[in-house]
């Protein structure tokens, strides 16, 4: 080896010729290396400068995330602030769509997670095909906390998934008049293209109905923007800068919150309605459809079959009965027949008619319910009663044109004014009507028919509430309002439910209180039909009503019918007798007769309603003062 | 030893600018680190103190000694390569390091060179005034060896880095003219063949290369986002460690193969230029040590030295610019990585040695220099 290193150190110097070729070599290396490193300084010239803002904006976009904070949406509440529907917070799983990079595998991997069909995810992602690719889709709306903890705890492997956070719905008192109230669901790109909610964006929850929807924009409040940082894996850094959303106002309602559940466990189990107003205002105090349907069933989204069920045909469960249907007034329209009698003197308080049961118009034989008959009959009798055939009479004296003019009167046909879209009218049948209708002229067996409350008339609950609410007053007809007043984030309040008078009702002090005092004896006498609705300590005034479904010849025992062809019981009435301060309206679908169906379920209403006012019971004063004319005939 | 002239002849400037890129690496990589979640850049510091002790260990014996030796470092070189790929600790899909206990080290990176010289010393033993294509079978033999089983790892990059070295050395040792047109008409006509050879992720890297934009969150993301980078910086940069692309894991690799897009993002063009500016005078020096070598051995070594690290800088800068494919390169002495740190301190010792030790052929015809220092 040392041999070797000597030989090694013995190295062959160069001559001359090469010497100058190694230097032309090199220098050809050099101008190599310096073409090189001119290109390079090239490249950054034109990355670092010409294109150095392009650049400098795609760095801040990498990691600059817009995220839209929801506003909490304003509370719903009763007339002493007791929460009807609150916020909470409500997971949302979401896909970025511009974020995903195996589309199939994340939409297998989700649906196992969420367990959710694979179709439902790619539905959704399908439907916002039009909307900007960074805009998140909402796959699952108000998952459980078990969804989204899996979802969390894969989310490095699911690019483009997000959980968010926004406020939902909470019903602290469960399903709290639902139809009312109205829910929320997510805007339809339909809704956003015709500009129905001008502030939402797609994946937004808005009011579909009810109160939710006719104060969406109160409701709504504004949406606040947290601009983030965000790492190449999307997880957040910092935040950059926050616009707080300037939260929902608070909508307060007329209803009472225990009126309200007492009317609705009273019709649970029940087709129906139930409106019970001030009759001094005219607020709305409870206000129940039945059956009724979870509002929060529409946020999270609904399977077939709950569609289906709540889109039942025969019970109707998202329409407001109270004011969307409408129903033969059955004999509850015979205040008006009273009233208008008196007023137009066609009757006296003594004249009196014979009931046999039967009544014969021409060739037709019209009869009274009760068909043993009622004997001699007055006024008072009739109504306390309800006797078919001294309406007739009466009916026939007055003419269908003044029994239009008193329906009219009294708040039938057209709508009640109040702040709710899609009430109906109701119908009260002129010739006129009859004649554009039918092409045939007026008959005098349909104004008997008129005269007890069946035939072409139609009413919504809440006509006769309201009406029953004028009576109780002694004549002023108000409009039926729920909204008592809106506070804003401030604690700022604007108060709107005030009393609004539409019109008096055309009946002297005299003929109404005569009028009272027989809706008084409908309850409390021994043979009045409403005695199912005596209360211990109150007097109540109501009348009963039954309305026909099918004709009166193919009537049976309406206990052996079927459901569907049983008569709508009515029960409308009012309490206290002297002081009224509740007129409640009930009707029950399909129930049979309103003194022994529909009367009870007012009864709880009002035993309720005088709980809350005094918690003692109340004693049952002895004498009824003025009260004690003309018991019988 | 110790002779006056050893310090006369020491190229001072050469181990001046080593250092300033030394602190720069240092410092590029402190930022890189908080961005990679892990301190390398101090044990990037032990790897420059290990680098300069074998540096100036490497400066004490005479470099003419390698010629001897060079057998046993190919030798070496070529075991250490195969046990890589039996006993080698695979990362990120490609068994590249070979685990000595204490310290991991990449034998493909040491290979770089070692192949230097072990083909410096060939072409020096060989001595022949110019070579023609038939007179290159017996180094290309030497070099398809390690580039071949380099190859398998797989490390791409490193092999051809070799290819590249081989071909520098060829053309030191005056290659034909017509050699090289042979050689490069023969390349077209194979390259449809070599495509077929390339690994699947190999293929998309060079498809997205030629066109970054068409899968950004795909294969062409890292070439993307480090364009992002780089162009981002600017003219006067982020600022130091405030690098977004960096320090927000937009950036792959921070610490090694893309410490350049650091650099860049958070120094602008100007410190850009600056390190780019280090570099080339660092190349110009190894070119000069390499013509003023007044034998062969010495300006093989210096040129073949020069080359290895030109090559690493030309494809790691044209990577992250976006100018080449994404392979796996380090920066000398900026991507962090002990095996890398050690072969350019090596090299850069062996530089620093031919140089010293022209006085012992001085008497000899003088050099006009080529005026590039």
């Amino acid at each position: 080896m040392k041999l070797g290193t000597k030989i090694a150190l013995r190295l062959k110097k160069f001559d001359q010729e090469d010497l100058e070729i190694n230097r032309h070599l090199c220098k050809g290396a050099a101008l190599f290396v310096l073409a090189c490193f001119i290109i390079f300084s090239g490249r950054l010239w034109y990355l670092q400068v010409v294109k150095g803002a392009y650049f400098r904006a795609r760095s801040e976009r990498n990691r600059i995330k817009y995220v839209r904070i929801q506003a909490p949406r304003g509370k719903i509440l009763d007339r002493s602030g007791r929460l009807l529907a609150g916020i909470e917070p409500s997971f949302n799983v979401c896909i970025v769509r511009k974020d995903i990079t195996d589309p199939e595998e994340l939409i297998i991997k989700l649906s196992s997670l969420l367990k959710i069909p694979q179709a439902v995810i790619r539905a959704r992602l399908f439907e916002s095909v039009d909307q900007p690719e960074y805009m998140p889709v909402v796959v699952l709306r108000g998952a459980d906390w078990n969804a989204v903890s899996r979802v969390e705890a894969h989310l490095f492997e699911l690019p483009g998934v997000s959980v968010e956070v926004s406020p939902g719905r909470k019903y602290p008192h469960g399903s709290i008049a639902p139809q009312l109230l109205g829910y929320l669901g997510e805007v339809s790109l339909e809704e956003i293209r015709k500009r129905r909610y001008p502030k939402a964006m797609p994946g937004d929850l808005v009011g579909k109905c009810g109160v939710e929807a006719r104060f969406e924009s109160e409701l709504s409040g504004l949406r606040g923007q947290k601009r983030l940082e965000v790492d190449a894996m999307g997880r957040l850094v910092g935040v950059v800068d926050e616009r707080a959303p300037v939260p929902g106002q608070d909508i307060y309602l007329t209803i009472d919150l225990d009126l309200q559940q007492a009317a609705e466990r009273a019709l649970s189990g029940k087709v129906g309605a139930v409106v019970a107003i001030d009759p001094n205002t005219g607020a709305i105090l409870a206000m129940a459809s039945s059956p009724k349907f979870d509002p929060k069933a529409f946020a999270r989204g609904l399977s077939r079959k709950e569609w289906a069920r709540l889109n039942d045909k025969v019970k109707r469960p998202l329409q407001n009965k109270t004011i969307q249907d409408r129903y033969a007034p059955g004999s509850t329209f015979k205040i008006i027949m009273a009233a208008a009698a008196l007023q137009e003197h066609v009757v006296d308080p003594s004249t009196r008619f014979f009931c046999s049961g039967r009544f014969r118009l021409g060739r037709r034989v019209f009869r009274c319910w009760d068909w043993r008959g009622h004997g001699q009959t007055n006024l008072y009798k009739a109504l306390v009663e309800s006797c078919d055939i001294y309406f007739y009479n009466v009916g026939l004296r007055l003419g269908i044109d003044k029994i239009v003019k008193y329906a009219r009167a009294f708040g039938l046909g057209e709508k009640t004014g109040i702040d709710l879209p899609g009430e109906s009218p109701g119908l009260v049948p002129t010739r006129q009507w009859k004649l554009s209708r039918f092409k045939e002229p007026w008959q005098k067996g349909e104004t008997l028919n008129t005269s007890i409350g069946q035939g072409f008339t139609l009413v919504t609950p809440l006509q006769m509430a309201r009406m029953m609410a004028a009576v109780a007053n002694n004549g002023t007809l108000y409009r039926p309002f729920y909204l008592d007043k809106i506070v804003g984030t401030g604690g700022t309040g604007r108060k709107i439910g005030k009393p609004t008078v539409q019109g008096t009702l055309p009946v002297n002090k005299r003929n109404l209180g005569l009028i009272k005092r027989a809706l008084v004896g409908v309850v409390e006498d021994k043979k009045g039909t409403g005695r199912m609705c005596r209360i211990n300590g109150i007097i109540v005034a109501g009348k009963t009503g039954t309305a026909q479904v099918i004709k009166q010849a193919k009537r049976r025992q309406s206990e052996k019918m079927a459901w569907k062809f049983k008569d709508h019981a009515w029960f409308i009435a009012y309490a206290p007798a002297d002081r009224p301060q509740l007129a409640v309206a009930v009707l029950i679908e399909h129930g049979g007769h309103g003194g022994s169906v529909a009367a009870p379920v007012a009864k709880a209403v009002f035993e309720r309603w005088f709980q809350i006012l005094s918690p003692r019971p109340l004693l049952r004063p002895e004498k009824m003062a003025g009260l004690d004319m003309e018991r019988h005939v | 030893m110790f002779d006056r002239r050893f310090v006369e002849n020491f190229d001072w400037w050469l181990l001046l600018s080593m250092l300033a890129i030394m602190v720069i690496g240092f410092i590029n990589l402190n930022s890189a680190s908080a961005a990679a979640g892990y301190s390398f850049q101090w044990k990037q510091l032990q790897w420059y103190v290990i680098g300069m002790a074998g540096m100036i260990i490497v400066l004490l014996m005479d470099y003419r000694i390698l010629t001897v030796y060079s057998v046993y470092i190919y030798l070496a070189t070529i075991m250490s390569l195969i046990l890589v790929l039996f006993l080698g600790k695979s990362v990120g899909g490609s068994q590249r390091w070979l685990s000595l206990g204490f310290i991991n080290l990449q034998p493909s990176e040491l290979a770089k060179l070692s192949m230097v010289i072990v083909l410096s010393s060939y072409f020096y033993h060989d001595d022949r005034p110019q070579y023609g294509l038939l007179d290159l079978w017996r180094p290309f033999i030497l070099i398809i060896i390690p580039v071949l089983l380099i190859y398998l790892q797989p490390d791409l990059g490193t092999a051809l880095l070799l290819v590249a070295i081989f071909a520098s050395l060829v053309y030191i040792a005056r290659i034909k003219w017509t050699a090289v047109l042979t050689v490069l008409g023969a390349i077209m006509a194979v390259l449809p063949l070599g495509w077929k050879l390339l690994q699947s992720y190999q293929k998309r890297r060079i498809e997205t290369f030629l066109n970054p934009e068409s899968d950004p969150f795909g294969a062409g993301y890292h070439v993307l986002q480090s364009k992002i980078a780089v162009g981002s910086g600017q003219l006067m940069g982020k600022g130091y460690m405030a690098g977004t692309q960096a320090h927000l894991n937009f950036l792959p690799e921070v610490h090694t193969d893309f410490a350049f897009s650091v650099w860049t993002e958070e120094w602008g063009f100007i410190g850009a230029m600056v390190l780019l500016g280090v570099y080339f005078f660092i190349l110009a020096r190894g070119l000069m040590i390499a013509q003023q070598s007044k034998e062969r051995f010495g300006t093989f070594l210096a040129f073949g030295i020069t080359a290895m690290i030109f090559w690493q800088v030309v494809v790691n800068v044209g990577m992250v610019t976006g100018l080449m494919p994404v392979v796996g390169i380090p920066l000398p002495l900026i991507s962090y990585g002990g095996s890398s740190v050690m072969t350019t301190l090596i090299g850069l010792g062996l530089l620093l040695n031919i140089r010293t030790r022209r006085f012992i052929f001085q008497g000899g015809p003088t050099s006009k220099g080529i005026g590039l220092s």
